[in-house]
């Protein structure tokens, strides 16, 4: 969440080309906010976050692309983004590595705190995936991994059409394989 | 398709032969007539024919085959022996219901097109899409076309293919398809079966019809190919639904494609060829045309959905080469316009800032005062003029607007004398003054009113620019260049448009094949109905002698 910026007199003005991304930035605040003050009844406590966290997502990934693949802003912007919090430093930082190319969150890598010190569902590719593999390793974290639709394990022909969904940020498989 | 089976009843009647003694003909309820013979308590719906008298409606005496005599006169004893348009039908047995209507069809000349290069002959369309050649001077008509007219009808069918863009090669095709034809195995129930067969066999035959036969229209199916399109028959039986045919034939005989026909692969191959890169081009150019801002995410592009509705946005087949496509133009984009900035001289933030001074700075605000009471404006906020250089500006300027005016004239002329000509000439506007003018606070110093007449007068008095020699160097290949992208982009539009006809045959011809489709189950279907009729408990045989002992009596009777 980038802080507000003041309007005072010893304000800093962004580096050059802030401007160019700048409605982009803002329509993505605006649906911040919309996330952020959307009801959350019907919502399990677990999936109250994650449009937040998408939306966080998108636009570290936004600001990522726009850095490492087309190089459209200057390091200062990028420094100046990630500064003021408009992108996720630790995330970026992952997404630089092999194997976690696409991965959705940091806590989603997190072995500590699990039951099995295993990474969350959502890392594992889906080739591996097997059916009804999901409610097994599913979040691992103590909460119980509800969000991962049964797939009628006795139901004929193996369409593997199983859909796993992270407790921690409702990923769908952010594996490099996939 | 589905015409009814009695519609002509009325009014062709009188072109139908009379009925056999003991017949009467009747009106049903619904319309239809049906017929009934008081003699053997029969009634049916179809008219029985007098046996004697269908022998008049085949005429093959002209130049009498052997294939004809052996089958003419055993043919025509039962039934219309007119043929059909379509030769041996798809499925070896013409439907009931072909052959009932065909009973009441009459063809007759439609349009005539002389033939370049057999000059006497003339090419004549009947109504029912069949050709015919004529000769005006010997007086005399062939179905059967002579061999060198033949070949001067392929040149012209092949000029006008041509002429109307298709793309198949279908008169080579046509003659190579042809030939190797299967022979159907007649249906052996009755001899209207026979005659069918008859029909495949001798539609290539050496047939020649006379001028005045109007009624037995014999096909010479062997050169019909190339017209087939241009039918008007009550059936549409064109082009590709021979070829479909004869695969649904080559299947059934065990044949390979390539028996009988050179297959579809030679469809395609004409017309510009749209290579990956040309459609991925044709993507950029729709991003470019929509004015897509290249800082946007492409999930913002989709959702806003204006380039959706354009064709150019299927040139790529799925979503993960769209948004590849995306990522490169605008990382392309992006250095095109930091290149284009690089080349623009910076914007003076000042020089907003000065306008603004201009338009509402008094003597009578100190700068806090002032700069309270503007705060909201947005010159007044620009992040890139700091504070403190905004605070000078203001102090100096009210400073001279305490002066008199006419020392701030004489500022304002000595502000336009230090200006070199290049930059101001008299060409040179109110809206294209040089940025180092529009930064002075000399400039602003006096209001509008005094201001603008002055300048204005002073330009008049200026020369025109100095001629820049490297200025025109650039802008020819530039122009060039451009002229050069346009013509590549025009290439590639053309060639999305052709591919866009071609997925509409495509289609058509999916269309074409599934009609047929139906059609051959609902013929099977009737056929089988009607066998089962015909069959019930005595039989195929015990019909037959009845139908002969009919015959018979009723040759007797006449």
């Amino acid at each position: 969440m980038p802080a507000i910026r003041s309007t005072g007199r010893n304000r800093k003005p962004p580096p050059a080309g802030f401007e160019d991304i700048e409605d982009t930035l803002l329509e993505f605040s605006n649906k911040m906010k919309d996330a952020q003050s959307a009801p959350h009844e019907g919502k399990k406590k677990h999936e109250t976050l994650w449009p937040i966290i998408q939306i966080s997502h998108q636009r570290s990934r936004y600001i990522y692309e726009l850095y490492y693949t087309k190089s459209a802003i200057s390091k200062a912007l990028y420094e100046y983004l990630v500064k003021n919090n408009y992108a996720d430093a630790a995330l970026m930082a992952k997404w630089k590595k092999q194997g976690y190319e696409k991965l959705c969150c940091v806590k989603c890598i997190q072995t500590k705190e699990t039951n099995f010190s295993s990474t969350c569902i959502c890392r594992v590719p889906k080739a591996t995936l097997e059916r009804g593999e999901g409610e097994a390793a599913g979040g691992g974290d103590g909460e119980d991994a509800t969000t991962a639709v049964a797939g009628g394990r006795g139901g004929g022909g193996g369409g593997g059409g199983k859909v796993i969904q992270c407790v921690n940020c409702g990923c769908r498989g952010c594996a490099s394989a996939d | 398709m589905l015409k009814s089976t009695h519609r002509a009843a009325g009014p062709a009647n009188s072109h139908e032969p009379a009925l056999p003694p003991g017949w009467t003909e009747h009106k049903a309820p619904t319309g239809h007539s049906y017929y009934y013979n008081a003699e053997t308590k029969q009634s049916t719906y179809t008219r029985p024919a007098a046996p004697s008298q269908t022998h008049f409606f085949i005429d093959h005496t002209a130049t009498p085959t052997p294939h004809a005599q052996v089958h003419g006169p055993t043919a025509c004893s039962f039934g219309p022996p007119q043929r059909s348009e379509y030769g041996g039908s798809f499925r070896g047995g013409l439907s009931y219901q072909d052959r009932s209507r065909r009973q009441y069809q009459q063809d007759r000349p439609k349009k005539k097109k002389a033939i370049p290069g057999c000059e006497p002959w003339i090419l004549v369309t009947t109504k029912l899409g069949r050709r015919f050649v004529h000769n005006p001077e010997k007086n005399e008509s062939f179905w059967k076309f002579p061999q060198d007219v033949l070949l001067a009808t392929f040149e012209m069918d092949r000029k006008e293919q041509e002429e109307k863009l298709s793309v198949e090669g279908e008169g080579p095709r046509a003659v190579a398809t042809a030939e190797p034809r299967p022979q159907l195995p007649p249906l052996q129930r009755n001899n209207e079966a026979d005659q069918r067969a008859a029909d495949d066999s001798d539609s290539y035959e050496d047939v020649e019809v006379t001028d005045d036969e109007n009624v037995d229209l014999e096909q010479p199916d062997a050169i019909e190919g190339p017209t087939k399109k241009q039918r008007t028959g009550p059936v549409e039986f064109n082009e590709e639904d021979i070829a479909y045919q004869l695969a649904q034939m080559g299947q059934e005989y065990g044949l390979d494609p390539g028996e009988y026909g050179n297959g579809e692969d030679d469809e395609y191959d004409t017309g510009l060829p749209l290579s990956a890169d040309d459609s991925r081009a044709l993507f950029y150019d729709l991003l470019t045309d929509h004015a897509i801002n290249p800082y946007t995410t492409w999930e913002k592009v989709l959702e806003q959905g204006h380039i959706i509705d354009d064709e150019r946005y299927v040139a790529l087949p799925n979503m993960r080469t769209r948004k590849e496509a995306f990522t490169i133009w605008s990382t392309e984009r992006i250095q095109e316009l930091k290149e284009q900035r690089a080349k623009e001289e910076k914007k003076d933030p000042r020089i907003p800032y000065l306008r603004f001074l201009h338009e509402h700075a008094t003597p009578k605000l100190y700068w806090p005062e002032f700069k309270r009471k503007y705060r909201k404006e947005e010159a007044m906020k620009d992040a890139y003029l700091p504070d403190k250089e905004r605070e000078k500006l203001y102090r100096d300027h009210i400073n001279r607007l305490k002066l008199p005016e006419s020392t701030r004239r004489t500022g304002l002329k000595d502000l336009m004398k230090s200006i070199p000509l290049q930059h101001l000439h008299r060409n040179s506007t109110q809206d294209t003054l040089p940025a180092t003018m529009l930064t002075d606070l000399r400039y602003i110093s006096l209001p509008s009113r005094t201001r603008d007449p002055l300048i204005e007068a002073y330009i008049c008095t200026l020369p025109s620019p100095p001629l820049d020699p490297s200025a025109a160097g650039p802008a020819t290949s530039d122009q060039s260049e451009a002229d050069k992208k346009a013509e590549e982009r025009e290439k590639r539009e053309k060639a999305l448009r052709e591919r866009e006809k071609m997925v509409q045959e495509e289609k058509r011809k999916v269309m074409g094949a599934l009609r047929r489709g139906k059609e051959v189950m609902r013929d099977e279907e009737r056929e089988i109905e009607e066998a089962l009729r015909v069959s019930g408990r005595e039989g195929l045989r015990a019909y037959l002698t009845e139908m002969e002992a009919n015959a018979a009596e009723g040759q007797a009777s006449s």
